[in-house]
């Protein structure tokens, strides 16, 4: 399959995923029970609205249309960037929403790159000092990593450096240091597992043919690992790596409710408590976007960092 | 919650072996507050900055609530009942507003049109009803009879602002502080308005932080970040009380937990229309127990009415409250099992109390299904009397005693849930007698006559326990006196010693 079929080809399979999740988010919102009407002018004043109010409001934001209409009218409306007005705030949602994903964005990101940044060296000596006390020691922490709850490990780190050592902040944002907390949390579990399975694949690359030919031509043993070794096994690592930026990003609900953190997470958190349905239809399809994009970008990405995919397969894989 | 508790147990733990803390070099002249969530941004608050559900003293009333609930005077020095059905109030002559324009009763009229526009007021206050009969007099005549009004203008909700100001985002009053930056779900900072016509806040400086964890806002304040937190949890409290260098205060009660009963409801939510089974719920419940030991004895108190007692005065020994008696209970229910559906409100209710209650039931024949809900589903259920039980804890921030009574078990009141609570029509008129009671002493007979009649004599409603708010400071913090109602709380006596 040429590469432009083939981007042709993924481009149209994470549209029709994007569509689906449209489906389902505004579905969600017009299957739960209650007015949006009515609860929007209940949350506007505080106070009970009469049924003219109430009819008023459904006619002007169109929710005596049929499923379809609204389906379309609002898809139609989200691809501008109008996800509608929060019955919370009654600010437009896509307003919250780009005010606040930055901050969660800036931590997602932060975290992944502590979480390589620890992850990769660790996952090499690890593989190279197999079954040494050092390997077991390392498996050791990242078992405890993946097994660590956020919330505790946030509370944790917040006594150490905050409480006892007085060197960083408890909480809120402003700078460096108000980051180093919260991305160091999420940054962490992301680690254990990203140790894990980098370590499970070099291990499995070190027992391959190249790697005996080329400890035979008189290359060391640290030259191997880090130039040969390495670079085969780093595809799951952005496989990893994608996936789990997505999955920082929904960690990042309860990271941010704990250290103050201004992102969407405790926003999504109070919307859902609240039951503001634009606000959790927008945050939805906003994160399924950014998931969508984030998979296109991590296949793309095979086909730049390993040859054999752009030559072999049009299902990327490792070998 | 009870995560709170290892954390704090492990620092205390580490305390010994800890290195520098805190920044004792900090101007002193600034006290940092750390508060829950902002709620400021939401639409019901937006026109509420800095004043609801957060009072950083930027506003004033006319007129103002005092720890035992009375009223006593603010902006207006004194007031008087003129004419059937309306108020006089003689305002406090050369008070400026902190942008020092004159505080006149043009100003005060403009705000309490503006408020009867924003439909968030509870007094029945109609754009015209405010008559200006010259500079420092004003006639406030609601368009329904309303002779608490003066008991409900102390909340904060009547706060009087500048004409021009926009209480959404720059609120400028009269209060000892004034808004000088308002970061949302981050911070809100106040400083001393210079002109305040009292004693000036002896503070430079006052910083609100938006912090919604609970245990967060206890690490800051063991940290040093913040001097003093909000909201502090009974589990959390005891630990900080044997922190070296903190300190723990309780307000005096200003929230009563309350069982609601669903008086009128329709199948299969109708068994509490049976007076014996609501006797047999009451008498179920060993109170004290749930005081002592479920809220842990230090921030709640054993009350028998449903407001914070004090609200009453001598009155509040008029309700007796239903005596703890098991065996009674048995007897009511005729040796017949009954199953009720108990509701709580999330944000207010904890777990422990809410197994305490189900426990106790089942001991004398009473299967009690809990169910969880989040706040939206909670509201909808309460709105719709689909439950037997629920489980609130409302708050007391004005002075009219008869304010719960008229809003939730009052068959005329706007709320939409006492079409389920609602009791009988000698309440309602020993209701309605409080609501037009001429003074104060009458009102509160006749609230607490009424309240004889909810509690004792038709069961319609289990008083459990008077609630406490707990703060927890540093120890340099001086002057704080706290309110029981939080609208109330004062910040211009407050100072951190060198």
């Amino acid at each position: 399959m040429s590469g432009p079929e083939w981007l042709a080809r993924r481009l149209a399979g994470a549209a029709f995923v994007w569509l689906l999740v449209s489906f389902l988010a505004f579905s969600l919102g017009s299957l739960a029970p209650g007015d949006p009407a009515h609860i929007m002018l209940l949350r506007r004043t505080g106070d009970q609205p009469s049924e003219v109010e109430v009819q008023q409001l459904r006619h002007q934001l169109g929710l005596d249309r049929p499923f379809v209409m609204r389906y379309a009218g609002w898809l139609s409306a989200a691809t501008r960037g109008d996800f509608g007005e929060s019955y919370r705030t009654g600010q437009p949602v896509f307003s919250e929403l780009r005010a606040r994903f930055p901050a969660t964005l800036t931590l997602a990101l932060v975290a992944l790159a502590v979480g390589l940044i620890i992850a990769v060296p660790l996952a090499v000596v690890s593989a190279a000092a197999r079954d040494t006390a050092f390997d077991h020691g390392a498996r050791l922490v990242a078992l405890a990593g993946v097994s660590m709850p956020s919330y505790w490990l946030a509370y944790m780190l917040m006594l150490l450096f905050a409480v006892q050592l007085g060197l960083l902040p408890v909480s809120g944002a402003g700078g460096v240091r108000h980051l180093v907390l919260p991305a160091l949390t999420l940054g962490l579990g992301s680690a254990a597992s990203v140790t894990r399975m980098l370590r499970a694949t070099l291990l499995d690359e070190l027992g391959e043919d190249y790697v005996r030919t080329a400890r035979a031509k008189g290359l060391s043993g640290l030259l191997v690992l880090t130039r040969h070794v390495l670079r085969n096994a780093l595809n799951p690592v952005v496989t990893v790596s994608g996936l789990r930026f997505g999955r920082l990003l929904g960690e990042a609900v309860i990271v941010e409710t704990v250290f103050a953190w201004p992102g969407i997470g405790r926003w999504m958190v109070e919307s859902i408590y609240d039951r503001d349905y634009p606000a959790i239809q927008g945050f939805v399809l906003y994160i399924a976007t950014v998931f969508v994009v984030l998979n296109v970008a991590v296949d793309l990405s095979y086909r730049v960092l390993d040859p054999r995919v752009r030559l072999a397969s049009p299902v990327p894989s490792r070998r | 919650m009870r995560l709170v508790l290892l954390p704090l147990l492990l620092e205390l733990a580490l305390t010994g072996c800890g290195g520098p803390r805190g920044d004792d070099a900090a101007d002193r002249h600034t006290l940092v507050v750390a508060f829950g969530a902002d709620e400021f941004p939401l639409t019901t608050n937006r026109e509420r900055l800095g004043r609801y559900p957060l009072n950083a003293g930027i506003c004033e009333p006319l007129v103002k609530l005092t720890r035992d609930f009375m009223v006593a005077p603010a902006l207006a020095v004194r007031w008087e009942r003129h004419e059937p059905g309306a108020v006089r109030f003689i305002l406090q002559r050369g008070v400026t507003f902190s942008n020092g324009a004159p505080v006149d009763a043009h100003a005060v009229a403009l705000t309490l049109a503006r408020v009867a526009r924003s439909r968030i007021d509870f007094s029945f206050l109609a754009d015209s009803s405010v008559s200006v009969v010259d500079d420092t007099t004003l006639d406030v005549r609601p368009a329904r009879m309303n002779r608490r009004l003066v008991d409900q203008l102390v909340h904060q909700v009547y706060d009087i602002l500048a004409p021009g100001s926009d209480p959404a985002r720059q609120p400028v009053c009269t209060g000892p502080f004034r808004l000088v930056d308002y970061v949302a779900h981050s911070h809100l900072t106040v400083v001393r308005n210079e002109r305040y016509r009292g004693e000036r806040a002896r503070l430079d400086t006052l910083v609100f932080r938006f912090i919604p964890d609970e245990t967060t806002r206890t690490l800051a304040l063991r940290s040093g970040e913040v001097d003093v937190i909000f909201d502090v949890g009974r589990a959390n409290a005891s630990a900080l009380e044997r922190a070296p260098n903190l300190r723990v205060v309780t307000a005096p009660p200003g929230a009563v937990m309350v069982m609601y009963m669903n008086l009128n409801g329709a199948a299969p939510y109708k068994q509490l229309r049976d007076s014996s089974v609501r006797r047999a719920v009451a008498t179920a419940i060993d109170r004290n127990t749930l005081v002592q030991r479920v809220l842990g004895g230090g921030s709640a108190a054993l009350v028998a009415t449903v407001n914070p007692p004090s609200v009453l005065g001598a009155y509040s020994s008029l309700v007796q409250g239903v005596p703890y008696d098991p065996l009674a209970a048995t007897r009511a229910l005729q040796g017949r099992r009954r199953s009720l559906t108990l509701i709580a409100n999330p944000s207010s209710i904890d777990r422990a109390t809410v197994e305490y209650v189900q426990a106790q039931l089942a001991q004398v024949g009473i299967d009690v299904a809990v169910e969880r809900l989040d706040a939206a589903a909670y509201e909808s259920r309460l709105n719709s009397g689909a439950f037997d039980l629920d489980l609130e804890l409302p708050s007391q921030n004005d002075a009219n005693p008869a304010f719960l009574l008229a809003l939730r078990w009052y068959s005329r009141s706007s709320t939409r849930s006492v079409a389920f609570t609602h009791a009988s029509p000698r309440f309602d008129a020993l209701v309605e007698r409080a609501l037009a009671a001429t003074t104060d002493d009458d009102a509160r007979r006749a609230a607490a006559e009424a309240m004889h009649q909810l509690v004792d004599v038709e069961v319609g409603a289990v008083p459990l326990a008077g609630v406490s708010r707990i703060y927890a400071m540093n120890g340099r913090v001086r002057g704080f006196v706290p309110h029981p109602s939080r609208l109330n709380q004062d910040w211009n006596t407050v100072w951190v010693a060198r």
